[in-house]
């Protein structure tokens, strides 16, 4: 039992560390946010100034950006300690890599809320999209879909942040991964946005929420050998 | 909403926006200015030649 | 103090302006109390480009004479630019949702290329802090800008082409055209008031900050020197 506690304390104590310098080097993570939503605005710019168009493909266009932000965030988030060496470190105190992964899942987790959050009023004003009483299986579908996004970026991350071509890799090799998570949070936001015409909303996140689970396992029982490496 | 309460959240926040930048800005100088001014007053204290060799 | 007198002045006159232009004035026939929102909406569009001419000509100043002050004011348009955009932008939302009906129009050139400004201008206080000495610094925020004003002007020459969409005669036509103009100019002298005193005040802190990053600078350089001169006086005499 004391094993899955310093499991436990060791996961937060990582979380808390990351969100820490996040929120020192706020600058970055508001790079980042400003990054996504310029991706919606250029999205308006390429889709037209039909604005039926822009509210239907509204769900679609923020999760996007979402995923894009999200690339640039779990990549942050491995960047700060590839800088320092620390992460030799990392590989070689003796703590359950599972713990690491899991706090710094946790911490790309919570990063990537907070940007999706700070995104829907984006999306609202420039797609005309009324959020109002959907908002609660909106959160859902979000809090949903970041956790499977940090789950498999946290992975990923710590695989190709050695890497030379990093920048490339990361999304080249987990964006497949990614793609059923994407469909399943864009129908999810498409049905809650809707009013769930078809009664699907249920059933799409229980999806996400099965995706997340088997996400959150891979990832915890590969993190250590991507680490390695 | 009715217009007025559009016409209030222009203003408020254009307004408001204005003399909070304006705020910060006064605060930031202050600030500013009494660290240069330490810096100054260390600096003469101890002075600093450029080329302190024996 | 000229600058503390400026201040004031300036809210004396905003305040002023303000009054003016929500209770004196009447309620347009057309769009009713919206219409007052234009009077902040219009002058913050204004100055936001005054901003910018500045920017972008002190950024021309700094490569041609290479002298640091030039590029504090650059700073200076910016930041002050990058607020008064947002303010025209929001001023135009909270104007739009009442007699548009959305927050937001694709269709209208004018709301989508300022937001397109709004974007080039924080991308480019953000490069600024990139830590970098200030020679490097300045020239390539310069060098940057330099595109950023060849775009605006193209797009200021299609700003002013006069309404695209639908009805042409809900954006300015005013019911009693006089005094809008009047409540315009005034909010406008009065934010030219503010905008004079903001830019100097950001000015002067730029040039503090200056100057602690010089002395921050020159300390470091100073303790390298004693540390090079210090090993290369331990050497051992002949």
């Amino acid at each position: 039992m004391s094993e899955l506690r310093r499991a436990a304390a060791v996961a937060v104590a990582i979380a808390r560390k990351d969100a820490t310098s996040e929120l020192h080097g706020r600058q970055a993570a508001g790079s980042t946010l400003f990054f996504a939503a310029l991706v919606l605005l250029l999205f308006g710019f390429a889709l037209g100034p039909d604005s039926q168009r822009l509210t239907d493909a509204a769900p679609g266009l923020l999760w996007l950006a979402i995923v894009f932000g999200g690339l640039l965030t779990v990549s942050r988030l491995h960047q700060l300690e590839a800088d320092d060496g620390a992460l030799e470190q990392l590989a070689l105190y003796p703590v359950d890599r599972r713990a690491v992964y899991a706090g710094k899942a946790l911490a790309g987790a919570a990063a990537m809320l907070v940007l999706g959050g700070l995104l829907l009023p984006v999306v609202a004003i420039l797609y005309a999209i009324p959020i109002g009483a959907a908002w609660l299986p909106l959160l859902a579908a979000v809090v949903l879909g970041a956790i499977g996004f940090a789950a498999v970026g946290t992975a990923y991350a710590g695989l190709t942040v050695r890497l030379r071509a990093r920048e490339v890799m990361l999304p080249l090799l987990m964006l497949p991964i990614v793609a059923p998570l994407l469909l399943a949070a864009v129908k999810a936001t498409g049905a809650s946005l809707s009013g769930d015409p078809l009664g699907e909303l249920g059933s799409w996140l229980q999806l996400l929420a099965a995706f997340d689970v088997i996400m959150l396992v891979v990832g915890a029982g590969t993190y250590g050998y991507l680490l390695e490496d | 909403m009715t217009d007025v309460e559009f016409v209030i959240a222009a203003y408020a926040v254009i307004l408001g926006g204005i003399g909070l930048y304006a705020a910060r800005l006064a605060r930031r100088l202050r600030i500013a200015r009494v660290t240069s001014l330490q810096i100054r007053r260390a600096a003469d204290a101890a002075p600093l030649a450029p080329d302190d060799r024996r | 103090m000229k600058t503390r007198a400026l201040g004031f002045v300036a809210l004396a006159a905003v305040i002023a302006a303000a009054i003016y232009g929500l209770f004196v004035v009447p309620a347009d026939l057309n769009q009713g109390d919206a219409q007052r929102i234009m009077y902040v909406h219009v002058a913050s569009a204004w100055l936001a480009y005054a901003s910018f001419g500045v920017t972008a000509l002190a950024g021309i100043g700094y490569l041609w004479r290479r002298d640091l002050r030039f590029d504090a004011v650059a700073l200076a348009g910016a930041e002050v630019g990058v607020m008064f955009t947002a303010f025209a932008i929001w001023g135009g939302m909270m104007w739009g949702k009442p007699v548009w009906g959305v927050y937001w129009q694709w269709e209208d050139p004018r709301l989508t290329t300022t937001a397109l400004l709004l974007a080039l201008y924080v991308g480019y206080l953000l490069l600024r802090r990139l830590p970098d000495d200030p020679a490097r610094r300045a020239a390539r925020a310069a060098a940057v800008d330099i595109p950023i004003v060849h775009f605006s002007v193209l797009w200021w020459r299609g700003l002013h082409q006069g309404p695209t969409i639908g009805d042409p005669s809900k954006i300015l036509n005013p019911s009693a055209p006089l005094l809008f103009v009047a409540a315009l100019m005034a909010m406008v002298a009065a934010f030219t008031l503010v905008w004079w005193y903001l830019m100097i005040r950001r000015y002067e802190l730029a040039r503090v900050e200056w100057q602690i990053e010089e002395h921050g600078r020159l300390g470091r350089i100073t303790a390298a020197r004693r540390a090079v001169a210090a090993a290369t006086s331990e050497e051992p005499a002949g």
